[in-house]
């Protein structure tokens, strides 16, 4: 990175920072005025007790000793009560920065557009919610603490000088070491902080995945080779704890021991002063009380420059994310997408995921309203492409795609994609109820609404004949179900919200065929008088089609029924029968067993995981 | 500072229990004793340079500032440079042996863990939910390390610390402590509520965060699904709630510990005010000196610190203890599937014999049943049989992934339960259906057959599957690293590998998942050939799910609803018109039916 790019990037991060902070200045001003305060009560307590040394005890008046007993409890009340209100103030700001930007992370990444979640992990998004605002929220916190902390520091010093410069110089004198050291601590530290996370993220793979392919450990007898991989995870793991308990061992007892040289010198220096008549008594015990005092506001100022750095560059990261423009937007002047059958039109389309080599090329096709069309094609013929282009996951590098006459990126895209409903291969069902999840795309419906599009993708069945119905939840700690039964849900998924256009992605690739043969039926039900775009392989699927499309170099090479494309193109055929030499020749798997285990009748499955855990099926998304 | 630690109530330790965690790890911290006692001395040796600074600070003012002699006051200071010199050096070996020692167990503890996972048989991982054992290396084993690096030597001395505190200056003046003592009552009362609630508190934001980072995944995995149907008003909405509890859950735990900090900082200073306000009357009235007063006044406002910590302490301390218990509770369990005494190596080659074999998982429905079945050594066995019929299970008690409830399973003769477990596992090698990768090289994955085994003979096992070509020619060769288990490789490919394992292996006896799922079509020919290569001069038991598998067997086993129903060669059993003659029509009907070919 350049250096000029790099303190744009930093100013960046500030100014994410500064921004968010500053919307919540009122309660940040407040964490900062209680810190004054608290600042003033703490400070007055040595020269209240340095009073009372000198005033009561020293001059032996009982009456200033009590006067000045009771003003210390006050003010130690006083001071008490700022300590915690200075404390809530502080944290409630930061957590507040961090809940803010944390929602507005969110709300940013559901809006963008599919291509960013192609490139970018969920891994990496995560992180950004969660240890990049940790950081920010860490230094936010700090801010009116080290403010009041500052002015301790300050006020202090300025009592102390009025009182003996020289002595104030030979007590703090080694107190700017203490902030000095703490700064270099901190830096120190930090990175066999990290080391030790990234170790013990290694040390966790190795068991994660030693869990996970246990019978491959023992098929192989290999328990050794894992014991031993282990073991030098541990040996990382070891290092660097030790390095950073070196680190430890070196700054602590000399951070812990910078305030006695300040005792030491108070006690010799200070004390012959008091013994030569110099210097009061009251005033030496005062500062004793003061260095004391001194020592965690000045390790806490010196953290707070290394905790600066660390949250600019958090706040880099999320502001990374957050100027990422959505690239598929409303158009500036929608137009309403007028009453229709949904016709759809294809004109001269080009597309290639942003690459030099496109995947359509010139794809020009109308589906009529009402009409279903079958696409085949061979693997990374384009076929999912043109699924994906419709509801503008992507939108179109030349030419055009209409719905009933209206160019997609000329409507609102609430409306157009409201207006299609598609079913993707990789079906993913969130941590919710089976009830829930069918009606996803309309959180109101009623249950005969959710229930009729269940019968309808052939799943009413199996969900009734769960313990809980359409209640039963699923997920992590939920139910586990076959591929073919999510595959059902996924269906009446898109069947509940009723669209205009539906797309079926290989929505039926994990069915069983002979339960296929069930959901086939129902989906001619559903496809009747609908416009619809099926993506299959398997024949009798492609036959429900009242016309196939062959694909091929990025635009339509053929078209016609299933019949008179298998009399007429050698291409179609090869194509169909590469597919059925992947699909067909496997024995059916989804035998409508609830839980898919690894075998026969052995001990249930693991639940399969649900929603975030299946981050790596829902990838990229080409076909 | 804050700590942040919990336990959760099921969690916690009673007396007994916590007595038995602490004798077993006295018990593995035997070998370490010279450091512990050394750490616990240094301990000890800090805890009271602590407190003597204060004390030669009175001592200055009274035998040398109030008396007027230079020399006493010189040797207090004396005396102070020499304890700051003993703090700092104590402070440091303090440091470093608690770290060393908590380490060192710490490093044994994940070893020996893991060791025992890794001799537990399938029966207990079947039992076992896998997150909950990578827990226990994970979230068990930190709550421990935690403790060790930050806590350990804090909590005890600050409980050396209070005590000796109170010790002292009960001893300078057991007058005026009795005064200060005042304060304990409300002091420790506010410590055992804020320690409850604040462990409350912290378990509630640790179940709110993991909801939160829960959704924000799924929101984020699901994305597409949230946008193809428009929902990401809904969406961002129910993130913001889930979103908003976590930050009430955090100001509530802040709450708490916003009441509890000043009760503590009252404490401190209202005692001072005592001292110096009861303190200096005693003074004027000739029963304390100056300087006794100014040691309660330096001690006092670093009195009640420990106990604050203290409280803060306990809740990691009760983790880690819960953690502790956990981790020994795996270790003591049971090896179901283990070595006899004086068990023997099973020979090089030979049948392998089922004789009347039942089987049951756990407590669960009998799967097999008396099932009894003979395979000459070389021979290559399918076992066919709709989902759930038990074949895979027979499978797996032939590599004695399992114990049958009755009957035996004999190779070459002996019984394997009276095998060493090393030669049955380099005689009888077990490949699954999916090609399961592990972080490494593509050589490191291959080696897992074999741990000694050189780079040329891990090649010769490459090429022995055909497959060393397609993985010399990626750019790093067979040192690509495979991320995130082989999402970089397709499924051939990773099967690919799985085989060559098996060749590296070169086991007697191979016991193969066919893969169900389908392949992409330019692995799935290198995938056939590599079988067909590492069938050759091996006895094979095969779990089948194609008919040409099937047909390529010298016999063929038939196992229906956990019962051997037909043995034969593919072509007897045609023939017979039974069960196989009803599935291998299915089978031809299955693919026939596709009118393309």
């Amino acid at each position: 990175m350049s250096e000029s790019s790099e303190s744009t990037a930093r100013r960046n991060g500030w100014r994410l920072i500064v921004r968010e902070a500053g919307r919540r200045r009122l309660g940040i001003a407040i964490g900062v005025v209680t810190g004054l305060a608290w600042t003033a009560a703490k400070v007055s307590t040595g020269v209240i007790v340095r009073q009372a040394v000198d005033e009561g005890i020293e001059r032996d008046d009982m009456t200033a000793l009590r006067n000045w007993a009771v003003v210390l409890g006050c003010v130690a009340l006083a001071s008490a009560v700022f300590t915690g209100l200075r404390r809530y103030m502080a944290f409630r700001e930061a957590r507040a920065v961090e809940a803010s930007l944390r929602d507005r992370i969110f709300a940013h990444v559901q809006r963008l557009h599919f291509a960013f979640h192609d490139e970018v992990q969920t891994g990496q998004i995560m992180s950004r919610a969660n240890t990049d605002l940790q950081q920010i929220q860490a230094f936010v916190v700090m801010v009116p603490l080290t403010i009041s902390n500052f002015m301790t520091v300050l006020s202090v010093t300025v009592i102390l000088v009025t009182i003996d410069p020289l002595l104030t110089l030979l007590a703090l004198g080694s107190l700017p070491f203490l902030n000095l050291m703490a700064t270099r601590f901190s830096r120190r530290l930090h990175p066999h902080v990290m080391a030790i996370q990234q170790e013990s993220a290694e040390l966790a793979a190795v068991v994660e995945e030693s869990v996970a392919g246990v019978r491959v450990i023992k098929g192989l007898g290999a328990e050794r080779v894992q014991a031993a991989r282990l073991a030098a995870e541990a040996d990382d793991v070891y290092r660097a704890s030790m390095a950073a308990a070196m680190t430890r061992a070196r700054f602590v007892p000399a951070l812990e021991l910078l305030p006695n040289i300040g005792f030491i010198a108070v006690l010799g220096y200070g004390g012959h002063q008091v013994l030569s008549g110099d210097l009061t008594l009251g005033a030496l015990v005062a500062f004793n009380v003061y260095i004391g005092m001194l020592v965690w506001p000045l390790r806490m100022l010196g953290m707070i420059v290394a905790q600066a750095q660390r949250a600019v560059a958090a706040a880099e990261r999320v502001h990374e994310v957050l100027a990422t423009q959505p690239e598929v937007t409303d158009p500036p002047r929608p137009k309403p997408l007028p009453a229709g059958g949904g016709e759809l039109r294809f004109r001269g389309v080009r597309f290639g995921y942003g690459r030099a080599e496109p995947v359509l090329d010139g794809f020009d096709l109308t589906v009529r309203a009402g009409e279903s069309v079958a696409l085949v094609g061979a693997t990374g013929s384009g076929k999912s492409t043109i699924a994906r282009l419709i509801p503008r996951f992507y939108d179109v590098e030349e030419g055009s795609i209409t719905l009933d006459g209206v160019d997609v990126r000329e409507l609102r895209l609430r409306e157009l994609r409201r207006a299609i409903g598609i079913v993707f291969e990789d079906t993913f069902l969130f941590s919710d109820t089976i009830g829930a999840n069918i009606a996803f795309a309309d959180p109101d419906a009623p249950p005969e609404a959710i229930e009729r599009a269940a019968r309808l993708a052939g799943a009413h069945e199996f969900i009734t004949a769960l313990p809980e119905g359409y209640a039963t939840r699923i997920g992590e700690r939920g139910y586990s179900l076959s591929g073919g039964q999510r595959q059902r849900i996924a269906i009446a998924r898109a069947i509940l919200a009723d669209p205009r256009v539906l797309i079926l992605d290989d929505a039926t690739s994990a069915v069983d065929p002979t339960k296929e043969h069930e959901i086939r039926d129902a989906l001619a039900e559903v496809m009747r008088g609908r416009t619809t775009i099926v993506i299959a392989h398997r024949p009798a699927t492609i036959a429900l089609a009242d016309r196939v499309v062959l694909i091929d170099g990025g635009r339509v090479a053929a078209e016609g029924t299933h019949q008179s494309l298998l009399g007429s193109s050698e291409r179609y055929r090869e194509v169909l029968a590469s597919a059925a030499a992947r699909h067909a020749e496997a024995v059916p798997h989804d035998a409508g067993a609830v839980v898919a285990g690894d075998g026969d009748g052995g001990p249930p499955g693991r639940p399969e995981r649900v929603g975030g855990a299946v981050a790596g099926r829902a990838r990229g998304g080409r076909s | 500072m804050w700590m942040a630690a919990g336990v959760d109530a099921e969690d916690k330790l009673d007396a007994a229990a916590a007595r038995q965690v602490l004798r077993r790890s006295a018990r593995l911290l035997r070998p370490h004793r010279r450091r512990v006692v050394g750490a616990v001395a240094m301990v000890v040796l800090w805890t009271c340079t602590v407190l003597a600074g204060p004390y030669l600070v009175s001592v200055g003012i009274d035998r040398g500032i109030k008396e007027g002699n230079a020399a006493a006051l010189n040797l207090a200071v004396a005396g102070y440079v020499a304890v700051a010199a003993l703090a700092y050096v104590t402070n440091r070996r303090q440091i470093a042996l608690i770290s060393r020692v908590g380490e060192d167990f710490l490093r044994e503890l994940r070893i020996r863990v893991f060791r025992h996972l890794q001799r537990l048989s399938m029966p207990f991982y079947d039992r076992s939910k896998a997150g909950v054992l990578v827990s226990r290396m994970t979230s068990d084993v930190d709550s421990l390390a935690e403790l060790i690096q930050l806590g350990l030597a804090m909590f005890v001395s600050n409980a050396l610390l209070l005590v000796v505190s109170l010790a002292v200056l009960t001893a300078v003046s057991w007058q005026l402590m009795l005064v200060c003592a005042a304060a304990l009552p409300p002091v420790i009362l506010a410590s055992v509520k804020f320690q409850r609630d604040s462990n409350e508190a912290y378990l509630e934001v640790r179940d709110n965060i993991g909801n939160t980072l829960s959704h924000l995944q799924e929101g984020i995995a699901g994305v597409r699904v949230v946008q193809a149907f428009a929902r990401e008003d809904v969406e961002v909405g129910r993130f913001e709630r889930g979103n908003r509890e976590l930050y009430e859950s955090h100001m509530r735990s802040v709450a708490i510990s916003a009441w509890y900090l000043p009760v503590i900082e009252l404490a401190g200073w209202g005692t001072t005010a005592l001292a110096v306000g009861i303190g200096g009357w005693w003074v004027h009235q000739g029963a304390l000196t100056v300087g006794t007063v100014a040691f309660f006044v330096l001690t006092l406002s670093n009195l009640f610190e420990p106990v604050q910590q203290l409280s803060q302490l306990f809740n990691m301390v009760q983790s880690a203890g819960a953690g502790l218990q956990k981790l020994y509770e795996l270790l003591d369990t049971p090896v179901d599937v283990d070595e006899r005494p004086g068990a023997i190596d099973l020979p090089e080659t030979g049948d392998i014999e089922v004789e009347r074999v039942s089987f049951a998982y756990g407590d669960g429905p009998t799967v097999l049943r008396d099932v009894s079945l003979r395979i000459p050594a070389g021979a290559r066995l399918a076992l066919v049989g709709p989902t759930g019929a038990g074949k895979s299970t027979l499978a797996k008690l032939i590599a004695r992934f399992y114990d049958p409830t009755e009957g035996h399973v004999r190779f070459g003769g002996v019984d394997l339960r009276d095998a060493t477990l090393s030669s049955l596992r380099s005689r009888i090698v077990v490949i699954p259906q999916e090609g399961f990768l592990f972080n490494g090289t593509i050589r490191d994955n291959v080696r897992l057959a074999r741990a000694g085994a050189s780079d040329a003979e891990v090649d010769d096992a490459l090429r022995a599957v055909g497959a060393y070509e397609r993985f010399a020619a990626l750019p790093d060769g067979l040192d690509t690293e495979v991320r995130e288990r082989g999402s970089r490789l397709s499924a051939g490919e990773k099967q690919l590998v799985s085989l060559a394992r098996a060749a590296l292996a070169d086991p007697a006896v191979l016991v193969l998942d066919e893969a169900t799922s389908s392949l992409d079509p330019g692995t799935e020919a290198l995938v056939e050939a590599a079988v067909g290569r590492l069938m050759e001069g091996r006895t094979v038991v095969v779990i089948a799910h194609r008919l040409s598998t099937a047909e390529r067997a010298d016999l063929v086993a038939v196992v229906t609803g956990g019962e051997l129903v037909e043995v034969g060669t593919h072509d007897e059993l045609v023939a017979r018109g039974g069960a196989y003659t009803a599935l291998y029509e299915t089978w031809v009907a299955g693919t026939g039916a596709e009118p393309v070919q």
